[in-house]
């Protein structure tokens, strides 16, 4: 029995304070976003947590026009996968980017997205 | 491993009904079991696919439901849940429950009601595939995760608009001549690319409509399927997985857990993608077609837009696509399409689906997608 490096509930905590965490292997050193028990690439169960920048570019976004309950007061509004440049990547909500200049590739910075009082991972202009 | 054949294949008519999923199962299994010749009190198991029964009909516990409402109170039920893939999970299973020896004849089917809630309330339900943490905070729907897959595989291939409106167009074409399909209507182009935004760049016709229906297979041994009218042989069925967050699968534009479980069934049969003659694969979005015909490895990756384009899978073309018409207008209620897909297969195989008939198909694929990509099952089949 082993304590996570960082548990879901502690990276969303980070993570309202500003500050993105990543976990890496203690053996092979793969970066992963946790929660993760064992290391995808090498199998080991040890893990180190490693504050990530938050500087990424878009790898691919849409803009959600039909939402669902407890979204459809924001529509329309864009979702992106999100390359860091540490490399892993997150999905986060898009803030202060005007629709018409989204483009795959364009420089972002994490933020913390706050709805309906829970906090979720967001990026804005970088 | 023995081998399995289907015997008996129903489906109900695809679109709004007011009855409960059970009861659309039940017709569905009805049908399945006088097509298969057999008495309900054949059925030694049924594997049964129901996804958001819990929110729409406020109900779970619909394996035993639905095998109550058909009649059979007492086998052993289980349900069955990888999203959209359900019914086809069930299948795989049931399957290997007849290899083994454990069971001759074997019930597999699904269901799905969702036509009786509103639009929004039915997109977060469908929402609930995807991590509840993570991506359901940030409204993402399932538009929004293939749109996501389009702008990726338009980016990396060139991938057109008018690409993707083709694969809907072709689909509609088809389902003019299924009578169990939700749209029997075809489309033009500009009324594809003419609809309203659903999550860009997806419009209201690249998505499948949401649906009530149910659908059902039936599952024999080789000892039971021989004396069978006409036996469908069960050539591999596979299953495969991937990552369920968005942000860990590394190239938005494959669908690698397609590509894994084709691998597996093609293996498992011993066949290649150039022997399949007929597909039924799982079209919630017009891009979700063109990456999964190329990650089954029907066409090059890049090339699955050109293809339906120039109209290569279309009936008639190189490489039949859906010639029931597809999630897109046969309609997809999400727990039974893995059954029904295998039902269209089924139907073609036995060279008994009329205008829409595939000519001289011997060897059929399904494909079934379970909501983010993460849950995909393959299935082949042959007749004698």
């Amino acid at each position: 029995m082993t304590e996570p490096a960082i548990s879901q509930r502690v990276f969303f905590e980070k993570a309202g304070a500003g500050e993105l965490t990543a976990i890496r292997c203690q053996r092979c050193h793969a970066l992963s976003i946790p929660p993760r028990e064992f290391c995808p690439s090498c199998g080991e169960r040890a893990w180190q947590p490693v504050p990530l920048s938050g500087e990424g570019t878009i790898a691919s976004y849409t803009v959600i026009r039909v939402a669902p309950r407890g979204h459809a007061n924001d529509a329309p509004y864009a979702i992106a996968a999100v390359q860091l440049k540490e490399g892993v990547s997150l999905l986060g909500r898009l803030m202060d980017i005007p629709l018409d200049r989204l483009a795959i590739g364009l420089p972002v910075r994490f933020r913390p997205f706050t709805r309906g009082g829970q906090m979720a991972v967001g990026f804005g202009p970088a | 491993m023995r081998r399995v054949a289907v015997i008996g294949v129903g489906v109900t008519k695809f679109g709004r009904h007011e009855r409960s999923s059970a009861e659309l199962f039940a017709e569905a299994a009805g049908d399945a079991l006088v097509d298969a010749g057999l008495p309900p009190s054949a059925v030694q198991a049924l594997y049964y696919g129901n996804v958001v029964g819990s929110e729409t009909e406020k109900q779970l516990h619909t394996g035993p439901q639905a095998a109550s409402v058909l009649g059979i109170p007492t086998v052993p039920t289980t349900r069955f849940e990888t999203a959209c893939a359900s019914s086809h999970a069930a299948f795989r299973h049931a399957v290997m429950e007849i290899g083994a020896g454990v069971s001759d004849v074997v019930l597999v089917g699904g269901a799905e009601r969702v036509l009786n809630v509103t639009t929004e309330e039915s997109t977060e339900y469908f929402a609930y595939a995807s991590d509840a943490r993570w991506e359901q905070t940030l409204g993402l729907t399932f538009p929004g995760v293939f749109a996501l897959v389009a702008r990726a595989h338009m980016a990396k291939y060139g991938t057109t608009e008018a690409q993707m409106a083709a694969v809907a167009v072709k689909n509609h074409k088809h389902g003019i001549h299924n009578p169990k399909a939700q749209f029997q209507k075809a489309i033009t182009l500009e009324q594809v690319l003419k609809s309203p935004m659903v999550a860009d760049p997806l419009k209201l016709y690249d998505c499948c409509p949401f649906t009530d229906g149910g659908a059902a297979v039936v599952l024999a041994s080789e000892e039971v399927a021989r004396k069978a009218r006409r036996p469908i042989w069960v050539l591999a069925s596979a299953a495969a997985s991937d990552w369920m967050l968005i942000g860990d699968k590394r190239d938005l534009s494959r669908v690698p857990a397609t590509e894994r479980a084709a691998a597996s069934a093609y293996q498992q049969a011993g066949l290649g993608p150039q022997d399949v003659d007929v597909v039924e694969l799982h079209d919630c979005f017009t891009i979700a077609e063109i990456v999964a015909t190329e990650g089954l490895g029907l066409f090059e990756p890049g090339t699955g837009g050109i293809a339906a384009e120039k109209g290569w899978t279309s009936v008639g073309g190189k490489m039949p696509v859906n010639p029931s018409g597809g999630l897109k207008a046969k309609g997809h209620p999400i727990g039974a399409t893995g059954a029904a897909q295998i039902a269209e297969i089924v139907t073609q195989l036995r060279d008994d689906a009329g205008p829409r008939q595939v000519d001289g198909a011997r060897v059929g694929l399904t494909h079934t997608l379970g909501g983010n990509t993460a849950t995909v099952l393959v299935s082949l089949f042959g007749r004698d």
